[in-house]
């Protein structure tokens, strides 16, 4: 393995001009970006607590442009951090001081629609409610909708396997596309997976999905469409208290219906974005479910019946169902904007994004309430209740002193009962920079090992967004977190990133 | 948004609100996804959250050079960013404050400077822009293409009805709309005739936003306090508001009060003016409508100004008022996305502007009508240059029996 | 069932790495025929059994590589649960190891997802002979990379599956199995047709101008579908979807090599003589053929699918080869996880 992040002797600046101008050869010289200027934006993705430069910024518009920056990069021992739209809140498009952002925003074109086959082949720059806007006159649409799904790439959303509000029953982004094609970091074009439901080999589409930018660049990407149901009503109910309402979660899974989506948002979050959307959500309510049904109509009816019964014994306060297809797309849309809305109320959040076993959602929730009064910071839970993923959005204020240090204390305590219930640390947001120190806590040094052989079967110089996702041994060394046992999780007090 | 403006800039009013706004941006990057600007570019510093940045940065003390004026420039002031931002960020606030700074720490070249010196010694003055338009459009014939798209055909004007009624209102002539489309004020004074108000004018100009954009503040100011002095008279009188036919204008003069706020001399006033503003659609959106007949034969396409929809947030209104008289409207995607016009933008940024227009008529075309309505007289005469149908105000559908 | 049958599986792995052998690893050896000849000193899962944590409101299912398959399919059906890709079993025998490591789905699999798609988490032993957990019990999880999904029909060769964590679903509350008489052509045709509308099919067979299509649901969605799709109700549907799962179909018992081929939904009629069953609304096509296999691939590559010779013929190059650079990252995977090559060396791919 040759020195990944090669340690350049000259200073950064004359490194800087000397890699921009070669870039500027292959592809348009305002493409590339180099002056601190216009950098400056570029230093952050959706978790803007963590900032850096990078060394250049280069937007291609053409595959071939993608190779040849990756042959040059390959060459000279550049990093390369690939970037969608710049919404990730784990800090996965974290530029690194002497890598290249390579941005995939140009890439915005859907290439083809195969209404028959019901798929679509899209540039990675194609933001994800795009993909839907663009089959709706055929009554398809592509399932997994991101609560960013408004501005994230689909690129971003295969690097980091997506969720959305309606994957507890059509499945992540993994189970949605079928094919892609990648640029690997010696620049070659490479297509995974296939029109096919199969593909023979190893299940690379898998590997790839979710990998945050460390496997290869996502250049093209074939999508799995689905009919539109017939029929789709949601249900509003409020609950007086959080808990109850995160156990009529598990209730309705337990009565064996698989609602199409099932969210939940706490009096806060309903605050904030009632603000924002007036969509007629309760406000009072300490807690609101929206629970949304799909199917055939008749079928729809009966479950909507199953689920007010179970809602009942659940002990709601009230219940609402969208009279029409608009108020039903209002519901959802202030649930979408459900996190910047809450920056109506705060300056700053911090996104948490563990996933716990439902049966456990009651008590990690009430946990969290006593968690935030301890570290005096505000917490809002805005999340997909349906498939445990856990969103405590902490409130704190950047120009305080000490408030983000406290924050991300509050956030490894959430992580840590997350761990401890069963969960994982991350969902669907990725592990990117942010959860980077809690990896060594729910891997072990073999398990990081075995991901770093994985990385080297893709990338053996290290040169793919390197030093996210998953931590050095050293790191972890440091961490001070090694010696944890799997399965017997005890903890040492979790100190700040 | 973590934030620590410069001392130049900290202790400021402006500074406070620039801070306050910056505040409220989470940087979710939501508001990217309807930036027509980010949308053609794909480039993180032509969409809202990168130029928040890059305003950020200024105030924060980095000296700015060329890059941040080209970004802040090529920026249309569409507001659309504001309509998706959830956090309730006030983008075009922003928008003033960091223009004006960044122009006042980089200038402008002399080319620069001159066009837009021009542009805002002819476009605010009827008396000058308007003989300079009826040269042009007598020699319309003989003109290059290029010109000739961007010289209006002459309307003509119906006479504006002459009943007295019991309710007034007052209607805002502004700068370029009498000599491009003197026939929209007066079909409106039409329609609200039929309504049972009069609608008078006045010797007003222009409402002062293109020199507000144009980041000639002053100018505009003494524009709006001419503006105020005019009206004041008519609004101690009873008027029942000042109507607006353009939106661009619209948007302006419901900004009067926080734009003279500090004025101790005219902050009530123009307070007043600003709550009295009204959208022509405002307007008839309270009356009995039935009274209206007008010929609904045409299919119509609505081009929903950014002025309206993002500026005023009336997003629908026009489209229920016509659809309740009877018209059929088709369906315009992308509605959101700006037509390219943006007052002088169509002047200063003409390779993103047309692109824009291109895209805007596309999508207008989409549905086969038989006539484009709009509500913004920028849009009005900016789409018309190359649109394959009629493009007019939709009040001229509604005056049409 | 002890977690010493665990280590007894580590240390038999450390113990190859160490003598440099190859293991053959099997479970219930009802795949025994499925991929390359498998090669190496047998080494038997069937001791680590036994169902870890099932909580049916979770919808998960976590057991051991050795449990056996209808040991977890009659758990899950007492909770009115099912593994809902349907995997065959080829056999009593079957283990849930074995079933996740050659990664087949039944008919269900292109309605609800495959074997792949309801992988939530594995623990497993690489070629080093290292104990490792990857994914977990939860629906969302994506701290690293996948590994578990990955492993999914890796034919054994990345690793020894210890523990896998499945998301289970309910049954269905009604079953329907319809019959229509069509040409190929128009039935490939018309299930193309439904499949662009929501509907309730879960399962689609084609054969000899007979198509069957099975709806799930609850009763009203069922009876509606039904009422708009038409077609003839039958009676032995269940036999007919368990025939056909567990090859036991007559068309099964023809001579000849039987190869599965995976093309679009859209793909017409193959090209290719033979006698021909289909499933998965035309993406799945068996076909019994003595066709060369250099010709069966180059007519389906056309198509963007790939063949695998699934039973019978010349085992060498049972599954369609793969582009250069794909094959590279085989390689390269191969390596990362079993560098010494010791775990069922070439049942995928030669060296792989
Ligand atoms: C308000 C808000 C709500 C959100 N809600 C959800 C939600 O409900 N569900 C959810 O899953 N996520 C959610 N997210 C997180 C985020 O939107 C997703 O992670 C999204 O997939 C990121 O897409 P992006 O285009 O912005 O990618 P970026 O942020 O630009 O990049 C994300 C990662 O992907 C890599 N990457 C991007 N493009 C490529 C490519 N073409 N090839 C290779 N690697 C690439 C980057 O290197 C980086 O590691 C939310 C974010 C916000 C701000
Ligand atoms: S005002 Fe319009 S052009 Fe300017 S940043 Fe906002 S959306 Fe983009
Ligand atoms: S949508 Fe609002 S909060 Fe989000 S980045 Fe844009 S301006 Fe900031």
């Amino acid at each position: 393995m040759s020195t990944p992040a090669s340690q350049f002797k000259e200073p950064l600046e004359s490194v800087r001009a000397r890699v921009a101008d070669d870039l500027r050869a292959v592809v348009a010289a305002e493409s590339v970006l180099s002056d601190i200027e216009s950098l400056r934006p570029y230093e952050c993705d959706g978790l803007s607590a963590y900032r850096k430069l990078p060394l250049v910024v280069v937007l291609p518009d053409r595959i071939e442009q993608v190779q040849e920056v990756a042959r040059y990069c390959f060459k000279n021992d550049i990093p390369i951090v690939a970037r969608g739209a710049g919404t990730g809140l784990s800090g996965g498009a974290l530029p690194i001081e002497n890598g290249v952002i390579l941005s995939l925003a140009k890439f915005n074109r859907v290439l083809k629609i195969d209404a028959q086959n019901r798929t679509a082949v899209v540039q990675p720059g194609v933001r994800n409610l795009a993909i839907s806007e663009a089959v709706a006159h055929l009554d398809l649409y592509y399932a997994p909708d991101p609560s960013s799904q408004i501005a994230c790439t689909i690129g971003g959303n295969v690097a980091e396997n997506a969720g959305g509000l309606h994957c507890l029953k059509y499945g992540l982004t993994v189970h949605n596309i079928l094919k892609l094609k990648i640029v690997t970091v010696d620049g070659d074009l490479v297509t995974i997976g296939s029109d096919a439901l199969d593909s023979p080999g190893y299940d690379l589409l898998s590997i790839l999905t979710g990998s945050e930018g460390l496997l290869g660049i996502i250049v093209e990407v074939t999508v799995k469409l689905l009919p539109k149901p017939e029929c789709a009503r949601v249900i509003m109910a409020s609950f007086d208290d959080i808990e109850k309402a995160g156990n009529a979660v598990g209730n309705i899974i337990a009565a064996g219906i698989i609602p199409g989506g099932l969210e939940m948002m706490d009096n806060a979050a309903i605050r904030a974005t009632e603000d924002f959307v007036h969509a007629g959500y309760d406000v009072e309510a300490a807690a609101i479910l929206l629970c949304e049904l799909d199917g055939i109509p008749d079928e729809v009816e009966d479950d909507i019946e199953s689920v007010k019964v179970v809602l009942a014994q659940s002990g709601y306060t009230q219940m609402q169902i969208a009279e029409n297809e608009a108020q039903r797309q209002l519901f959802w849309s202030g649930r979408k904007a459900a996190f910047p809305a809450v920056g109506r109320i705060s300056p700053d959040y911090y996104c948490i994004d563990g996933t716990i076993p439902r049966r456990a959602l009651g008590s990690v929730l009430n946990k969290i309430t006593e968690l935030s009064k301890e570290y005096g910071l505000r917490v809002v839970n805005v999340f997909h209740a349906g498939d445990g993923n856990l969103h405590p959005l902490i409130l704190y204020d950047g120009n305080v002193e000490g408030d983000l240090e406290k924050t991300e204390l509050l956030a490894a305590r959430i992580l840590q009962l997350c761990i401890e219930v069963g969960g994982t640390i991350t969902g669907e947001h990725g592990v990117g920079m942010e959860k980077i120190d809690q990896m060594c806590v729910q891997f072990d040094s073999l398990e990081l090992t075995q991901f770093h052989a994985v990385k080297e079967a893709f990338d053996e110089k290290r040169l793919l967004n390197p030093d996210k996702a998953v931590p050095t041994l050293h790191r972890c060394a440091e961490f001070g977190a090694m010696h944890v046992h799997k399965g017997q999780l005890k903890f040492p007090e979790i100190e700040r990133f | 948004m973590q934030t620590n403006l410069a001392d130049f800039i900290r202790h400021t009013a402006e500074g406070a609100e620039a801070d306050s706004i910056l505040r409220s941006c989470v940087h979710c990057g939501f508001c990217t996804a309807t930036c027509p600007t980010y949308q053609l570019l794909g480039d993180e510093l032509d969409g809202p959250r990168g130029r928040i940045y890059l305003i950020k940065q200024v105030l924060e003390g980095t000296p700015p050079a060329h890059a941040t004026q080209l970004h802040l420039d090529r920026c249309l002031t569409c507001r659309s960013c504001e309509t998706t931002c959830p956090s309730g960020v006030r983008f075009g606030r922003l928008l003033d404050i960091g223009r004006h700074v960044v122009e006042t720490q980089v200038g402008r070249t002399v080319v620069d400077r001159a066009l837009r010196k021009l542009l805002r010694t002819i476009l605010p003055y009827r008396n000058r822009f308007g003989p300079l338009l009826r040269c042009g459009q007598v020699f319309r014939g003989m003109m290059p293409p290029v010109l000739k798209k961007m010289t209006p055909p002459r309307v003509a004007a119906a006479p504006w009805p002459d009943n007295r009624h019991q309710r007034e209102m007052l209607v805002l002539n502004g700068c370029v709309q009498p000599a491009i489309a003197p026939n929209i004020n007066s079909d409106t004074a039409r329609v609200l005739d039929r309504l049972g108000i009069r609608l008078i004018t006045t010797n007003d100009g222009c409402c002062g936003a293109l020199s507000q954009h144009l980041n000639a503040r002053e100018e505009a100011l003494k524009f709006i306090r001419r503006n105020v002095d005019t009206w004041w008279p008519h609004i101690e009188a009873g008027v029942e508001a000042i109507v607006s036919t353009a939106s661009g204008c619209g948007v302006m003069l419901k900004d009067y009060g926080y734009l003279l706020r500090e004025d101790p001399g005219y902050a009530d006033k123009a307070a007043k003016i600003s709550a009295l503003t009204r959208d022509i659609s405002e307007i008839l959106e309270t009356e009995d409508l039935k009274k209206l007949r007008p010929n609904t034969k045409l299919r119509v396409a609505f081009q929903s100004p950014c002025s309206l929809q993002h500026g005023l947030r009336l997003t629908g209104r026009v489209e229920r008022i016509l659809t309740s008289l009877g018209f059929s409207l088709v369906a315009v995607p992308d509605a959101h996305l700006c037509c390219g016009s943006a007052g002088t933008y169509s002047i200063l940024n003409p390779t993103i502007s047309s692109q824009l227009k291109k895209n805007k008529l596309e999508a207008l075309g989409s549905g086969a009508p038989d006539v484009i309505a709009t509500a913004n007289i920028g849009c009005l005469s900016h789409l018309q240059s190359e649109a394959s149908v009629p493009v007019v105000h939709w009040i001229s559908l509604v005056a049409d029996s | 069932m002890s977690s010493d049958s665990a280590q007894d599986l580590i240390a038999a792995v450390k113990r190859a790495c160490d003598r440099k052998v190859a293991l053959c690893l099997q479970g219930g050896n009802t795949k025994d025929f499925y991929g390359r000849e498998p090669c190496g000193e047998p080494i038997s899962i069937l001791s680590h059994s036994g169902i870890v944590d099932y909580a049916p409101t979770e919808l998960v299912i976590t057991a051991r590589g050795g449990t056996r398959l209808t040991e977890i399919e009659s758990v899950v059906a007492e909770h009115k649960q099912m593994l809902a890709f349907e995997p065959p079993s080829f056999g009593s025998e079957a283990t849930l190891g074995g079933t996740i490591a050659s990664g087949l789905s039944g008919p269900r699999r292109p309605y609800v997802g495959a074997a792949r798609d309801f992988t939530l988490g594995i623990r497993m032993i690489n070629g080093r002979g290292e104990d490792l957990k990857f994914g977990g019990k939860v629906m969302k999880n994506v701290a690293g990379y996948d590994v578990s999904r990955l492993l999914v029909g890796s034919m054994g060769t990345l690793g020894v599956l210890l523990e896998i964590s499945l998301k289970v679903l309910p049954v269905p509350k009604v079953e329907q199995t319809l019959m229509f008489e069509l040409e190929q052509d128009q039935a490939l045709a018309l299930q193309n047709d439904w499949a662009r509308k929501p509907s309730p099919i879960s399962a689609t067979s084609y054969r000899e101008g007979v198509l069957h299509i099975r709806l799930s649901g609850s009763e009203k969605g069922v009876k509606a579908a039904r009422a708009r799709l038409g077609g003839e109700k039958i009676d032995h549907g269940r036999k007919h979807w368990h025939d056909i799962k567990e090859q036991r179909h007559k068309f099964f018992s023809q001579s000849g090599p039987l190869w599965r081929i995976s093309v679009p939904p859209t793909a017409p009629t193959l090209n290719i003589p033979g006698s021909a069953l289909l499933e998965w609304s035309g993406a799945l096509r068996w076909l019994i053929t003595d066709t060369p296999a250099q010709k069966i691939r180059a007519e389906v590559d056309k198509l963007g699918g790939h063949a695998v010779l699934f039973r019978g013929g010349d085992r060498e190059n049972a599954f369609h080869p793969l582009a250069t650079a794909v094959h590279k990252l085989h390689e390269n995977l191969k390596k990362a996880f079993d560098p010494m090559g010791v775990l069922n060396p070439g049942r995928m791919y030669e060296g792989i």
